[in-house]
């Protein structure tokens, strides 16, 4: 018998969703302000259900959904970005009158991410995938007004299209070689795919898919366009939250099922992650869009979480999956900053109105802003791994481990591209300290300020206390290996 | 019986084709047209499984897959309009504003 207790979290946030939607129908454009704060709610709910289902185990729905701890802890990082977004998302739709769509969309996507943690076979799988993917290309394009906006849209939804339909041929081959889309059943049939031309199609067709969603180059294109041109909250939704969800599709596919191919994808793996943080961090440094660096930084991140699987010891998957819940805090944390910049420039018309999120429209904010560019530095030393931010303890985790497997070259690369990222982060605190302002004191607006102080309690809370962190990662690593 | 390589074969074609469409076209309707034969060709490869390992779950991804793809093109669609409202037309090669 299914108890549908298990999937409370869901059903709320599905609910949560449903309701804004049609009430939002029957409102006038000034009493629409409230359904932001009832999507925080929903969301909340949902994340108090995960916390307090933590350590439950069950298989559900004949064996399609499986509640775990990897899916336990991936959860509770889409419910935190969801909070993050749509608590900051209700200065930013203050008095539009979208709200409902706005809302909707987001809880919907966060449903889709929720489900792919969850999923135990490659149907739900692909559907929960494609059910996040097609509402944030409709949220990426939701400024219709903003031709760059517009132009995000039509980039993800083009190259994530194609994403899609590389994930779905590859799916196909894994399901006609094994016979089945359940994830443990294909697993226990797995060996009909080694030394099988059709496991090594699969193989490169999915890293193609999923390296889209997760950004990891040369499947990256989309991702700078994207996360500059949509509105700051639905970047930090596709950062933090759509990132992180290609990363745990690809830990079921690939670690649970996939496991005899291991040698395959973990060549292709390794000159990804080398690849793919290398290059992320070079080219940031040259960005003057904060938002477009900002997406070249989040590269950079997904090449780290990467390692997982190149080294994939126990303790580098745990590494792997606590960087993913660091990220989202950081990641989500940094885009709603640039957001409230971006407010702050849209609504004095002063400034760099073309590129909003422009680096000069940063100088001296730690007099127009405080709380904003205070929040900003912290979540740029975090993503950079100074101590005592998330961002350390998650590096510290994932290198020490790389270390341990005997892999001291990658944990060098690794090093050195953290490095390196200072010098763009470091640039961007000197604007916002260092330079002076042009403008006077303008503040944070509360629902930014709120949702950036959670993020910044967020990061500082794994970095200074990080043992139940850990502990959590490395009871979700358990469930992959 | 058509051998199953021969469907492969099929779907693997229609595939490239798509995929050599998506790169080439300017226009939003024919990439959204050449996404749809990439998305069908993985349909064909899982109903031509599901009838050779005689397993249904192929056949029900197939559907779902329909599904999908129809939702997909609705919002590519619903994209492409908007864009359209503002330019007067879907060239994508006009579209460059974000780049570095």
């Amino acid at each position: 018998m299914v108890d549908l207790m298990l999937l409370a979290p869901e059903i709320a946030i599905a609910v949560t969703g449903l309701f804004v939607l049609v009430t939002g129908i029957f409102m006038s454009p000034q009493a629409k302000n409230m359904l932001g704060y009832l999507a925080t709610f929903g969301v909340l709910a949902a994340l108090g259900l995960t916390v307090a289902s933590f350590g439950t185990e069950a298989v559900m729905f004949s064996g399609t959904v499986s509640i775990d701890a990897l899916s336990q802890f991936f959860k509770l990082v889409f419910l935190v970005v969801a909070l993050l977004v749509s608590v900051a998302a209700i200065k930013y739709n203050e008095d539009s009158e979208h709200i409902e769509e706005f809302y909707a969309l987001v809880l919907f996507a966060t449903f889709g991410m929720m489900f792919v943690a969850s999923a135990n076979d490659l149907i739900v799988l692909f559907c929960a995938f494609e059910l996040a993917s097609l509402a944030t290309y409709a949220l990426a394009g939701y400024e219709k007004q903003n031709p760059r906006s517009l132009e995000a849209a039509m980039k993800y939804f083009v190259i994530g299209s194609v994403s899609a339909a590389l994930m779905l041929f590859g799916l196909s081959f894994v399901y006609g070689a094994t016979g089945t889309t359940s994830i443990p059943l294909i697993a226990a049939n797995s060996g009909l795919l080694v030394d099988n031309p059709i496991g090594l199609v699969a193989v490169v067709l999915l890293i193609a898919g999923f390296g889209f969603k997760m950004a990891l180059v040369p499947f990256h294109m989309w991702a700078p366009d994207t996360y500059q041109g949509s509105p700051s909250v639905v970047s930090a939704l596709l950062a933090a939250g759509s990132k992180k969800m290609g990363f745990v599709a690809a830990f079921r596919v690939f670690i649970v099922a996939l496991a005899a191919l291991q040698p395959d994808w973990q060549l292709a793996f390794t000159i990804l992650a080398v690849v793919t943080m290398t290059f992320g961090n070079v080219v940031a440094v040259s960005q003057t869009s904060v938002k477009r660096m900002l997406a070249y930084s989040s590269l950079a991140q997904a090449g780290y979480i990467a390692m997982a699987f190149v080294v994939m010891t126990p303790m580098a998957l745990a590494g792997g999956i606590l960087y993913a819940l660091a990220h989202a805090f950081m990641k989500a944390g940094a885009f709603i900053a640039a957001g409230a910049v971006v407010w702050m420039v849209t609504s004095e018309k002063r400034g760099n109105l073309e590129v909003p999120d422009h680096l000069d429209n940063f100088k001296g904010l730690g007099t127009r802003m405080p709380i904003a560019a205070f929040a900003m530095m912290v979540f740029v030393f975090a993503l950079a791994g100074i101590p005592p931010t998330a961002g350390f303890m998650a590096k510290f985790v994932l290198f020490s481990s790389t270390i341990q497997a005997g892999m001291i070259w990658l944990a060098v690369i690794a090093i050195l591209n953290s490095a390196l990222s200072l010098f763009y982060y470091a640039r961007l605190v000197k604007y916002m300290y260092f330079l002076p302002p042009e403008g006077e004191k303008v503040g944070t607006p509360f629902p930014y300020a709120l949702a950036l102080l959670l993020a910044v309690a967020g990061v500082l809370v794994i970095g200074i206390w990080p043992e139940p962190f850990v502990q959590w990662a490395m009871e979700a690593a358990s469930v992959l290996v | 019986m058509i051998p199953l390589n021969f469907y492969l074969g099929l779907a693997a074609l229609l595939f490239s084709i798509g995929l050599y469409g998506v790169m080439t076209h300017k226009s939003g309707i024919r990439l959204i047209m050449c996404i749809e034969l990439m998305l069908n060709s993985a349909n064909l490869n899982l109903v031509a499984f599901s009838s050779y390992t005689d397993t249904l779950n192929g056949q029900v991804f197939a559907l779902f897959s329909i599904a999908l793809a129809a939702a997909e093109a609705a919002i590519g669609f619903a994209i492409f309009m908007a864009i359209y409202r503002m330019h007067d037309r879907i060239n994508l090669d006009e579209l460059n504003l974000l780049r570095w």
